[in-house]
């Protein structure tokens, strides 16, 4: 008999055997489709990516490629519970890739392989189907994310971890995060994933869904940036991380280290929240899911039925094909290839993953474009350059993962259609088919690109600004961003070929993408290492791209010649008919290899190689060696090894200085002599001299004193010089010198001189101290009194300079300008101080235009880039604010003029003080200050006045380098600042000003250095000294008024004004200020300056009542609560007596602890705000003496208050701004 | 042009021999491979259309060596596989454009033309701009064809075209077979041999990867002219005769008796009547003798 008997299902199909066996169908179906995934190498691949990964990355955090172990003071431990918790939910993120290839293929297979025509007409249930279905892929993905927490304790148990970065091993902390964050998430992900492909029947559905929910946190983060928000974020955050940073935002380094993440009731509400998401998204994919052959689209109702009848007789047909040409020449397949192209990239943007990608992105990049997050605590104006920088990372990430997915659908595309066969019996070339896909992404990508001209556009439109510099975003999109992503094109396309699974291949160029920044932590530090990475770069309306394009392009063409190779490769490997397994990949590749393609392929692979290795030592070649991080901390262990012990060396001080500084901008590169007068004031005679020229530059000088050497040092930069004939106490000798920047090479620029705007320092001259990080001492100690903050070998100097820059330039130095005059073509300008200033110099020069203006007799003037001139105003309203209060309070300014000057991004984002010049950043020019109505601070108008009070705080005092210094100079400015404002804006909007400091200051305790009281804040604790500073003074003068504040301040100021070593500190103004301070708030003194002190009050509860005059009896209930932290951040309550206070609060649990009170708070009651957000005007503001922690007060007001608070304004520091204030009900 | 196949083998990975040493000589017309599911002749397809390299043989085809210059047989080659899909959501029209270009037609002038008159020879002027995934089974069929043509093809390679095809769709898709085959050479699988009967000029029989018999259909019905007999018996004795003879095929009758058809070189027995060859008999002959399972 010749009948053949044909089984569909295969015998081990567990669908069959329904009849013969009892098992539940879940079970059944369950385990089959288990047995099928642990047969899946992707699995496997997918794991293993995922375990070196998370171990490589958490024995690089735990010090594993550190050469010697960090020595500073305060750790941030690796494993702690936040950190653990931080690690797991970057991974999680990423095994959200794994989803769609998972949960989303378990279903969607049945369709794929057609067998749901026959599955679904089999006797079984469709929640045993579904849910089978569903926990299959979750158990899957669920047993690869356990290789997280795997490599992340092998990570830590590897050998050369630093035990200083590690804690005991704790178990808790895992579980707690995979448990709370990283598997309900995983379900939430995998109910909607699978939700998603089950009803569209389409696998790419999930992957959408994916990338859409990435613009969504991108979209949430922009628009919940703001402080008030937080909470809601908090609660509505998917992956729960919001929720966990919003209940840690304010922890010290200790909570940091130790605690455990909360389980607040916050949390617990956003993981149930999820939760129940998943399961409601679950029933309604039972709900909607039928057995049916077609897919069901929700929304869309089918057209009416139509009867088809086919024609059923046909007749014979005459076959004639017309005469056609037929061209396989190689230009015919070369305009096939074009045209391939546009045929797959119309199927690309006809596919609705695509088209709602790209609605997604276009939302995304619009948001954050329009929504910048704020940066140094403001806005600034949605310039091309910021408008191209907001989108750029978010975006060429979201760029690169549809480049990764469309390389593999586009070249699986005919297999997945499994129309392969005919088309690879055509005679198209392999590479025709081949480039079309390569071009067709490239045609993808610049679309996508344009997205980012047209949202950066709209945003510019929609705020009125109005310079639209389209050739810019065309440059930088086009000519720069492309280049980057084509290279990837060519890398995934090459991956892509090689494998079958186009996930797989997407999982391996993600992981491969983000590995390549992990490169420098296992000591490949260099670029030529770091695939398609550009180096980070600051474009400059003054300046452009500066002297970046070239390196760059040099760059991209180095990584471009790897990527043609891949591409060449990828011909080798291009699939061609029916392989059955690698072996005969292999065999068919191996002709193609040994042809002239293999051939193309390894001579562009050497040339990568070749200049690979060229570009690594002409590199080296021209920085003497020092390419990496790890050779540089070399280097100065070396030099400190050899050189240190001449730290405290007694040295003659500088006293006069007279320099000529010849700018080159259009070669980047300076020429410099000049002259010292250097003064030897130690009382003693001197007989070593140091000399320190500039690390950077080629210096040569002359002593002009009988000397011999003693040691010179070419390499580190460090002369040791022995006096034939001491200098004896009160001499002086002459020190002539001539400095220029190393020449500089294709691959850096050695000098800061740049093209326009260009803004060099004083630090390319030659010193006369040994320069290292020294640590601050103690302002107790009186022997450290002896340098100032900024200086180690002068004190106040006579300086005078001549510069000279290019024609087209103007040049400015800090002094009085004597004669300006040109000469061979260039421009000089002679600038002299008439008074000694601090060793503290800079010279600028650009094409700026000038502004002028005038108070009383001192000249006002702002050198700007011409197009710039949007904040000018504001800032010399800054300057002459600050004056006008300055001389008001504390002394006559000490100069005839002040200028302010804009130097480029690419230099920096600060703002500083020299003599009379005040260098200001291009960013600051920048600032957006149409909020600043709203609250928001005013930026230029604000920095000018905290720049122009350092020149009595800074300037005219100047203190010695030890702890507190900063305390004198920023705390000081920015108190002075602070008042500037309130003069301007009025008391009552101070207390977003204040809330902004307050904030800034809270967020940053938690910083890995511990935390010093403000009289002892180091220099790099900005945090302590700008912020903490600022509200510790304003709150000071508040307490005991401005007058007797200023008036001590004012006292302090002529003690120690233009004084010479021994130099002030900050003990010494607290002493003034201290005096000034009544005995009721001397515990005020010792909180804020000695001690690290929070409040954390708080308003509970708020009753009003009418009276029958027609009056308010208002009752509030408080609570005060005040505590220490020491320098980790650990609380403690007790005094130094050991007391403290403690009070059980109905409706808390714990019992409130509190240092003993005797304190004066604030407490305001206030009106409704008529726009809604903010405080209304206050309808009562007094200060209230507090003892005990739990408090009611009653207040009879005329007017029916909306809002109440405690300490409202946030004058004092409290540790849980949030709770101050309350609504009436 | 003829096709020349030499020695050609293929061993899959799991040890499976799909075409053993094969030798065979096909000239130009319709030539139909015969055989069941299984006996190699999609790999044998797939070999001589580019798709799958042997491990050893020469395929010659005119003066192109197939194996070594697999784009100048791709120029002359129409192919029509198995089974074959088509990109979801593109219309007829579209995708022969695209096969029209993936096989070198530059001009899009000609390409419209071409594609027109495609459709017009496969009957698809209709339903142009129709999806071709929503195709019937016989419309898809016929879009093969139709796609198969773009090339003006001198070898065609059909792979069992007409499975599953209803009656009407299956003469309309073998008439045009037979239209394009009278110029060129048209290999055609298949395993129903209707076909084949209908069509060809010469048949190969093929089973386990070797060529058991290669005839013209009349001179192979010819020479079992006087081997053949049938008879009518009951369905309980049907056992008994495939014991004792050569039992080519069974078919019942209305009343539950069964014709059986018997291959014997001398009459089987006087309830026997001598039956006129068919081209079945030839087939199941030849498999019958490759299996070992003749009776004498």
């Amino acid at each position: 008999m010749s009948i053949t008997k044909h089984c569909l299902l295969k015998n081990d199909n567990p669908l069959q055997s329904r009849r013969r066996e009892e098992d539940p169908m879940f079970t059944k179906i369950y385990t089959y489709e288990m047995k099928y995934w642990m047969r899946q190498p992707s699995v496997y691949v997918y794991a293993v990516i995922i375990l070196i990964y998370s171990t490589m990355l958490m024995h690089g955090m735990s010090g594993g490629w550190d050469p010697v172990p960090a020595e500073t003071a305060a750790v941030t431990i690796t494993n702690s519970p936040l950190k653990i918790n931080w690690m797991m939910n970057f991974f999680m993120q990423l095994m959200l890739l794994v989803i769609p290839a998972v949960v989303g293929t378990s279903i969607y297979r049945d369709f794929k392989s057609r067998m749901h025509t026959v599955l679904y007409s089999y006797p079984f249930e469709k929640a045993d189907y579904l849910l089978a279905k569903l926990c299959s892929g979750l158990t899957t993905v669920i047993a690869v994310s356990a290789t997280i927490p795997i490599g992340m304790v092998i990570g830590t148990q590897l050998p050369g971890v630093n035990p200083r970065v590690l804690a005991d091993f704790n178990f808790a902390a895992y579980v707690q995060a995979y448990f709370i964050y990283v598997m309900p998430n995983l379900v939430l992900f995998s109910a909607l994933i699978f939700a998603v492909v089950a009803l569209t029947r389409n696998i790419y559905t999930g992957f959408i869904t994916l990338v859409l929910l990435y613009f969504l946190q991108g979209i949430t983060g922009a628009v919940f940036s703001g402080l008030e928000s937080g909470y809601a974020a908090a609660l509505f955050d998917p992956l729960g991380k919001m929720a966990a940073n919003y209940e840690t935002q304010y922890w010290t380094l200790a909570e940091k280290n130790e605690l455990m993440l909360p389980l607040s009731s916050l949390v617990l509400t956003n993981r149930l929240i999820w939760l129940a998401a998943a399961i409601v998204i679950f029933l309604a994919t039972y709900r909607h899911f039928t057995f049916s052959q077609q897919a069901s689209i929700p929304g869309l109702r089918k057209a009416a039925g139509r009867r088809i009848v086919k024609q059923n007789f046909g007749s014979i047909i005459r076959v004639a094909l017309p005469k056609v040409a037929f061209d396989f020449s190689f230009a015919s397949w070369v305009r096939t290839t074009w045209r391939l192209s546009n045929i797959d990239l119309r199927f690309i943007l006809k596919s609705w993953m695509f088209i709602s990608i790209l609605l997604g992105g276009i939302l995304a990049v619009f948001l954050q474009q329009a929504q910048q997050p704020l940066q140094h605590g403001f806005k600034i104006l949605p310039t091309t350059w910021k408008m191209l920088e907001v989108p750029t990372l978010f975006f060429s990430g979201v760029i690169n993962l549809l480049t990764f997915l469309y390389a593999g659908i586009l070249i699986q595309r005919a297999r997945i259609s499994r129309s392969d066969q005919l088309v690879d019996s055509t005679p198209v070339p392999n590479w025709t088919l081949l480039f079309s896909k390569f071009l067709a992404l490239v045609k993808m990508q610049i679309l996508l690109l344009s997205l980012i001209m047209i949202g950066g556009i709209t945003v510019q439109a929609v705020n009125g600004y109005t310079r639209f510099e389209i050739g810019h975003y065309l440059f930088e999109l086009y000519c720069m961003n492309l280049l980057g992503h084509v290279i990837w094109a060519m890398a995934a396309v090459f991956v892509q070929t090689l494998l079958t699974n186009p996930y797989l291949g997407v999982f391996i160029l993600v992981f491969g993408g983000m590995g390549i920044g992990g490169l420098k932590d296992i000591g490949l530090e260099h670029q030529v290492f770091h695939f398609n990475i550009s180096p980070f770069f600051n474009y400059s309306d003054m300046n452009g791209y500066g002297s970046y394009l070239p390196i760059f392009y040099l760059f991209k063409g180095y990584w471009a010649l790897l990527g043609s190779a891949l591409l060449t490769l990828t011909l080798v490997f291009w699939r061609r008919g029916v392989s059955v397994n690698i072996r005969e990949r292999l065999s068919a590749a191996l002709p193609v290899f040994l042809s002239r393609t293999g051939g193309i392929g390894a001579l562009l692979l050497f040339a990568f190689v070749a200049s690979g290795t060229g570009i690594y030592y002409a590199d080296q070649a021209s920085s003497h060696g020092v390419v990496t991080a790890r050779k540089e901390k070399q280097f100065l262990t070396e030099s400190d090894a050899r050189y240190k012990r001449y730290v405290n060396t007694v040295q003659p001080r500088i006293a006069d200085v007279k320099i000529d500084m010849h700018l080159f901008p259009e070669a980047c590169r300076f020429e410099a002599s000049g002259e010292y007068w250097l003064v030897n004031k130690s009382g003693g005679n001197i007989d070593t001299l140091i000399v320190s020229p500039g690390f950077e530059e080629y210096t040569t000088y002359d002593i002009k004193y009988p000397a011999e050497p003693i040691s010179l040092d070419s390499v580190i930069k460090f002369d040791v010089w022995k006096l034939t004939t001491p200098l004896a106490a009160g001499d002086s000798l002459r020190f002539t010198f001539e400095v220029q920047n190393m020449p500089n090479t294709f691959f850096r620029r050695n000098s800061n001189v740049i093209g326009n705007g260009t803004f060099i320092g004083d630090d390319v001259f030659p010193r006369f101290f040994y320069r290292t990080l020294r640590e601050e001492p103690d302002p107790a100690d009186s022997s450290a009194h002896q340098f100032t903050y900024q200086s180690f070998d002068s004190d106040y100097v006579n300086l005078e300079t001549v510069v000279s820059t290019s024609a087209d330039q103007l040049a400015i130095a800090p002094g009085y300008l004597q004669r300006e005059w040109r000469e061979n073509g260039r421009k000089y300008y002679h600038y002299k101080m008439d008074q000694p200033i601090k060793y503290n110099f800079g010279f600028n020069s650009g094409r700026f235009a000038v502004k002028r203006d005038m108070w009383q007799d001192v000249e006002l003037e702002i050198y700007y880039h011409p197009e710039h001139d949007y904040n000018l105003e504001r800032m010399m309203k800054g300057l002459k604010g600050a004056l006008e209060y300055q001389t008001k309070y504390f002394s006559p300014y000490q100069h005839r003029q002040a200028r302010i000057i804009e130097f480029p991004l690419s230099e920096g984002s600060y703002a500083t003080t020299f003599a009379n010049s005040i260098p200001f950043s291009e960013y600051r020019f920048l600032a957006d200050v149409e909020d600043s109505r709203r609250g928001m601070p005013d930026v230029p108008f604000y920095v000018a006045a905290h720049e122009l009070a350092h020149q009595w705080w800074g300037n005219q005092v100047v203190p010695a380098h030890s702890l507190g210094a900063r305390m004198v100079t920023e705390s000081l400015a920015e108190y002075s600042a602070l008042q500037v404002l309130r003069r301007e804006y009025g008391d009552h909007k101070m207390r977003k000003f204040l809330r902004f400091d307050l904030e800034a200051y809270l967020r940053s305790r938690g910083g890995s250095n511990p935390e010093n009281p403000l009289v002892r804040v180091e220099t790099m604790q900005e945090h302590i000294s700008y912020a903490k500073g600022a509200l510790v003074f304003y709150a000071l003068s508040d307490y005991i008024g401005e007058e007797n504040l200023n008036r001590a301040l004012r006292k302090y100021l002529e003690k120690v004004k233009f004084q010479e070593a021994p130099y002030t500190t900050s003990l010494e103004l607290l002493s003034y200020v201290r005096a000034a301070t009544p005995d009721s708030l001397q515990y005020f003194i010792e909180d804020a300056f000695e001690h690290i002190t929070l409040y954390d009050n708080r308003a509970r509860q708020v009753d009003v009542e009418t009276l029958e005059n027609g009056k308010y009896y208002v009752t509030i209930d408080v609570t005060v609560s005040k505590f220490r932290s020491d320098g980790s951040g650990n609380r403690s309550w007790g005094n130094d007596t050991g007391d403290s206070l403690r009070t059980a609060i109905a409706g808390t649990e714990k019992p409130v602890l509190s240092l003993p009170l005797a304190d004066y708070i604030e407490i305001g009651l206030f009106a409704e705000d008529p726009d809604g957000d903010g405080l209304g005007e206050p309808i009562y503001l007094k200060k209230h003496r507090f003892t005990e922690i739990d408090n009611r007060l009653s207040i009879i007001v005329d007017e029916k208050p909306h809002e109440i608070g405690i300490d409202p304004y946030f004058k004092l520091i409290d540790a849980q701004p949030k709770d101050n204030l309350l609504q009436v009900q | 042009m003829n096709l020349t196949i030499s020695n050609l083998t293929k061993v899959y990975p799991n040890g499976v021999k799909a075409v053993d040493n094969l030798d065979l000589e096909i000239r130009p017309g319709m030539f139909g491979l015969l055989g069941p599911n299984g006996a190699g002749k999609s790999t044998l397809m797939r070999t001589i259309a580019t798709l799958q390299d042997p491990d050893s043989g020469n395929i010659r085809f005119g003066d192109i060596n197939v194996l070594n210059d697999k784009m100048g047989l791709r120029r002359i080659l129409g192919y029509l596989p198995q089974e074959f899909g088509v990109y979801p959501r593109v219309s007829a029209e579209d995708l022969l454009d695209y096969f029209a270009i993936l096989k070198g037609v530059s001009s899009w002038a000609d390409r419209k033309h071409l594609v027109d008159e495609a459709l017009r020879i496969t009957n698809l002027e209709e339903v142009r701009k129709k999806h071709v995934d929503g195709y019937s089974g016989g419309m898809k069929q016929r879009f093969g064809i139709a796609q198969l043509l773009l090339n003006d093809p001198k070898l065609i390679i059909v792979d069992e075209p007409t499975a599953g095809l209803d009656p009407a769709e299956r003469q309309r898709f073998l008439n045009i077979l037979r239209e394009v085959g009278t110029r060129n050479t048209v290999i055609f699988s298949t395993h129903i041999v209707d076909d084949v009967k209908e069509l060809c000029h010469e048949l190969a029989i093929m089973n386990g990867g070797r060529i058991l018999k290669q005839a013209s259909p009349e001179v192979a019905a010819a020479e079992m002219e006087g081997l053949l007999w049938s008879r009518k018996i009951a369905r309980k004795d049907l056992d008994d005769f495939e014991a004792r003879f050569t039992v080519l095929s069974s078919s019942y009758n209305r009343d539950n008796s069964i014709n059986i058809r018997v291959y014997s070189q001398t009459s089987p027995g006087s309830q026997f009547q001598p039956a006129t060859p068919q081209l079945e008999d030839v087939y199941f002959v030849a498999l019958n003798k490759d299996e070992g399972t003749m009776k004498n």
